[in-house]
């Protein structure tokens, strides 16, 4: 019998007393606080009180009681009827008396659900992190390994470790190196490391472990060492990615020259990286990392556009996206270009600016060059004394210079309006356009030639052309660059000389002809004189020869007289014309000429057809042009073929300050391989015909050629002959 | 020297014509005297001639001024006719023109053996008589 005493009430753990028949006999008040009972539980049955136990300890108190063992203890759960598992931890002891009669147990009894959790928790969180424990006993020169640690190393679960393959897990070199290294520290002088190395498994895998040691000294010298290991292989793997990864950003922002920054606006911190500093010319430990500091480092003419660039992006108007300098403290200025994007948090607030800075003083310096050099070739352009024009590929012009436009008589806005081959002397124009075409066809880069073109009035301008292609980056051709050097001046004067240079040989020519018409036309009547004066004082002439003779010397003499007369004539036309040279209607004349000559046209029965503007005037004295005009109409007339009906055209043609007028008939024709180079002179006749006197058409020639003129005939025997005279445009 | 059977004159001055027949026919200078009025007149007269078998003048005073086909038209055409029928032909340029030019250009013709520069008088054609009828 148990006495019913209260002994266990002040005990300091839940303990109760049970009979034999398990009822309560004594109990302590925290067993009643732990497990929710009232004090009148003494004399009732454990089991009543507390239905939901786990069977270990039904069984274990079975043991005790009926002395299998004296003492018990384990831990246990069970399931209560609301699903949780609720874990006890118990220690029982069986009770004697002095007889050995069993009497009852002691037990003591805890709730460790909490407890336990946390335990679990803990090997479960180790498991999920894969920390595995270890443990050196260098008392017994023993290893231990928790489980973590067995599956860390890919050993089989009853593998038993030893310190040495402890140690030759790590890899060979660094890792191995430097857990012996620390192992044998930790032994001497009780230092404990945190370390990562790398171990090479039981399968050959390579993996990162954290190991962590913590040697335990006793009496100044090691007994064991504790520590873990943690599987950081994926973190430190993806640590080691992240590092390359952030390693080649850096270097190559760094050989791009490009500086990275944040900003955290509320905070006023702004973080740069190495390539900043480099950029902005200073050392990290003289920038402040706050707004003001970059601001201090910019030229204080940017300063104001700068900040406003900043404050526009951060008040969402829109990309920081600015050009600035800033002065390095040697003095130098570097332009910097800066973007940044603005991040903000769900209101809408900026929170912070990442951007990057990047020198482009060289870029800058560059443009600026360009612009320069541009701005000088356009002045170049524009205010050079050569034409010069832009020019599309289909020859239209896309941007002429105040020297061209000049030359051509056209305003640059007219000319952008045509092409060359508009303004181009169609006999030019062939020529011009084959050799652009080699240079389109990339037989040739550029060409030169002289062409001409017509300016606005109309009239030719000489010009020497230069053509450049220009080509774009792809090799393609772009345009034309033409230079345009207006040689009208020149080519004038050199008209002019050469005008002079043949007036002077057309001169000297006909004083040739002149002498020669002296030596020749008046030394034929002078002999004829000489010859018949001798007869008439020869005495031997008959009486006939005689009378004949005086009638010789009358003719001579006429002959003589008539030549002189013609001289004259020539002389007159040389000497005069100048002085009355006027504006005459070609026109009026031609029709005047044929009104005189309409008996003979009708006679002859000549078909003629006149075609002259009324408004053509030539420059020419009024006599000279009517003797020109009637003398070549009577020769058509004259030579007319009496075979066929005959037909005279005159008609005009205009080039640039010239009118030709053409006389043109379908007479006899003119042999001119044959009389060519006579057919002007003075007293020649080609046809035989009796009233031919071989006067007209020296005397036309000499007209003509006086008033700036000249002659050309064109003819074929039997077919016809075209006079051609040159007027000077009034 | 003897009278040539056939002497010719091409001129168009009838003066000049009239003159030289003058002189002819004082120096009895040839039998018979062609006159033509310009070198295709000759011409075509002197190939009749050849085509009817009869004989070219011996001697043919040619003018170089006329019209149609003056003294160079004449000697170039006169060229061409074969060699064995005008051999015993000689030519004498006469001319009003004292340019030496003309009596250079007249004696590069073989046929062509002097150039006589107008008026003729007896003492010059008494001379080319006595050359001729040699």
């Amino acid at each position: 019998m148990i006495a019913n005493q209260v002994y266990f009430q002040g005990f300091p753990v839940p303990v109760a007393l049970l009979d034999a028949h398990l009822s309560y006999v004594d109990f302590s008040n925290l067993w009643i606080d732990k497990f929710g009972l009232s004090q009148d539980i003494k004399g009732q049955s454990f089991f009543q009180s507390m239905p939901e136990l786990p069977e270990e300890l039904k069984m274990d108190i079975q043991y005790c009681l009926e002395g299998v063992v004296d003492n018990r203890s384990d831990q246990a759960k069970v399931v209560v009827a609301n699903g949780d598992s609720i874990w006890y931890e118990w220690k029982i002891s069986t009770l004697r008396s002095e007889e050995k009669e069993i009497q009852g147990v002691i037990l003591v009894l805890d709730n460790i659900t909490e407890k336990k959790l946390e335990e679990l928790l803990l090997t479960k969180s180790q498991e999920v992190a894969r920390i595995g424990g270890w443990e050196v006993d260098l008392v017994n020169s023993k290893l231990y390994w928790s489980k973590i640690t067995r599956e860390i190393h890919e050993v089989p679960v009853d593998y038993i470790p030893d310190v040495a393959k402890g140690i030759s897990f790590y890899k060979e070199g660094y890792s191995r190196d430097t857990i012996a290294r620390l192992v044998q520290e930790g032994i001497e002088n009780g230092t404990s490391w945190d370390t990562e190395l790398q171990l090479m498994t039981a399968k050959g895998n390579e993996l990162w472990v954290r190991a962590i040691g913590e040697p335990e000294i006793v009496e100044g010298k090691c007994v064991r060492i504790v520590g873990t290991f943690q599987d950081i292989d994926r973190s430190k793997r993806a640590e080691i990615a992240y590092k390359k990864v952030s390693d080649r950003l850096a270097m190559a922002t760094r050989s791009a020259g490009i500086g990275i920054w944040e900003f955290d606006i509320p905070k006023n911190e702004l973080y740069w990286d190495a390539n900043m500093y480099r950029l902005y010319g200073i050392k990290e430990s003289d920038f402040e990392g706050v707004y003001s500091a970059w601001e201090s480092c910019v030229l204080p003419e940017d300063q104001a556009e700068s900040a406003k660039a900043v404050s526009d992006a951060i008040a969402g108007k829109g990309n920081f996206d600015t050009n600035f300098r800033v002065r390095w403290p040697n003095g130098e200025i570097r332009w910097i270009k800066a973007e940044a994007v603005v991040i903000r948090d769900e209101k809408g607030k900026a929170r912070r600016m990442i951007g990057v800075n990047q020198d482009i003083t060289e870029l800058k310096t560059t443009k600026l060059q360009l612009v320069q050099s541009e701005e000088s070739l356009q002045g170049a352009f524009e205010n050079s004394s050569v034409g010069m024009a832009l020019v599309a590929l289909d020859g239209s012009f896309i941007k002429a210079n105040q020297s061209l436009c000049k030359s051509l008589g056209y305003s640059a806005e007219e000319l952008s309006k045509l092409s060359f081959q508009d303004i181009t002397h169609p006999e030019d124009l062939e020529i011009d356009l084959a050799l652009l075409q080699e240079v389109i066809d990339g037989k040739r880069t550029n060409y030169q030639i002289e062409k001409r073109y017509f300016n606005k009035k109309g009239q030719v301008v000489h010009i020497f052309l230069t053509v450049t292609a220009v080509k774009k980056i792809n090799g393609e051709l772009s345009h034309f660059i033409s230079q345009i050097v207006d040689m009208t001046s020149k080519v004038e004067a050199s008209n002019k000389l050469k005008g002079l240079l043949e007036l002077t040989t057309s001169q000297n020519n006909s004083l040739l002809n002149f002498a020669h018409i002296v030596s020749h036309n008046l030394r034929s009547h002078t002999a004829n004189l000489s010859m018949i004066t001798s007869f008439l004082l020869d005495n031997e002439t008959s009486v006939e020869e005689h009378q004949e003779s005086l009638k010789m010397l009358k003719r001579a003499a006429g002959g003589l007289d008539e030549t002189i007369a013609h001289l004259n004539e020539v002389v007159q036309v040389k000497l005069e014309t100048g002085k009355r040279m006027k504006p005459i209607s070609l026109s009026k004349m031609a029709n005047k000429v044929l009104k005189d000559v309409a008996a003979l046209i009708n006679e002859n029965k000549q078909h003629l057809t006149l075609d002259i503007p009324k408004e053509l005037e030539v420059q020419g004295v009024p006599a000279y042009v009517e003797s020109v005009i009637l003398n070549l109409i009577t020769n058509a007339i004259k030579y007319r073929n009496p075979e066929r009906n005959g037909k005279i055209s005159i008609k005009t043609q205009q080039t640039g300050e010239h009118v030709v007028l053409q006389v043109k008939d379908n007479g006899l024709g003119i042999d001119l391989d044959r009389h060519g180079q006579k057919l002007f002179g003075m007293y020649k006749t080609f046809h035989g015909n009796s009233d031919a006197r071989g006067i007209g058409l020296f005397i036309t020639k000499n007209q003509v050629e006086s008033m700036g003129g000249s002659i050309a005939v064109e003819s074929k025997v039997g077919e016809g002959t075209t006079f051609k005279v040159k007027f000077l445009m009034a | 020297m003897s009278k040539l059977e056939r002497a010719c004159i091409i001129d168009d001055d009838p003066i000049h014509q009239f003159g030289m027949k003058v002189l002819m026919k004082k120096l009895d200078f040839t039998k018979e005297v062609l006159v033509f009025h310009d070198g295709q007149e000759a011409i075509d007269a002197l190939l009749d001639l050849l085509n009817v078998g009869d004989q070219l003048p011996s001697v043919i005073f040619l003018d170089l001024n006329m019209p149609i086909k003056d003294g160079w038209g004449f000697l170039d055409d006169f060229v061409k006719i074969p060699h064995h029928n005008r051999e015993r032909v000689t030519i004498y340029v006469v001319s009003s023109s004292i340019n030496p030019s003309d009596r250079e250009r007249a004696v590069q013709y073989e046929m062509v053996s002097n150039y006589i520069v107008k008026p003729v008088d007896e003492r010059q054609l008494r001379k080319l008589l006595e050359e001729v009828g040699e």
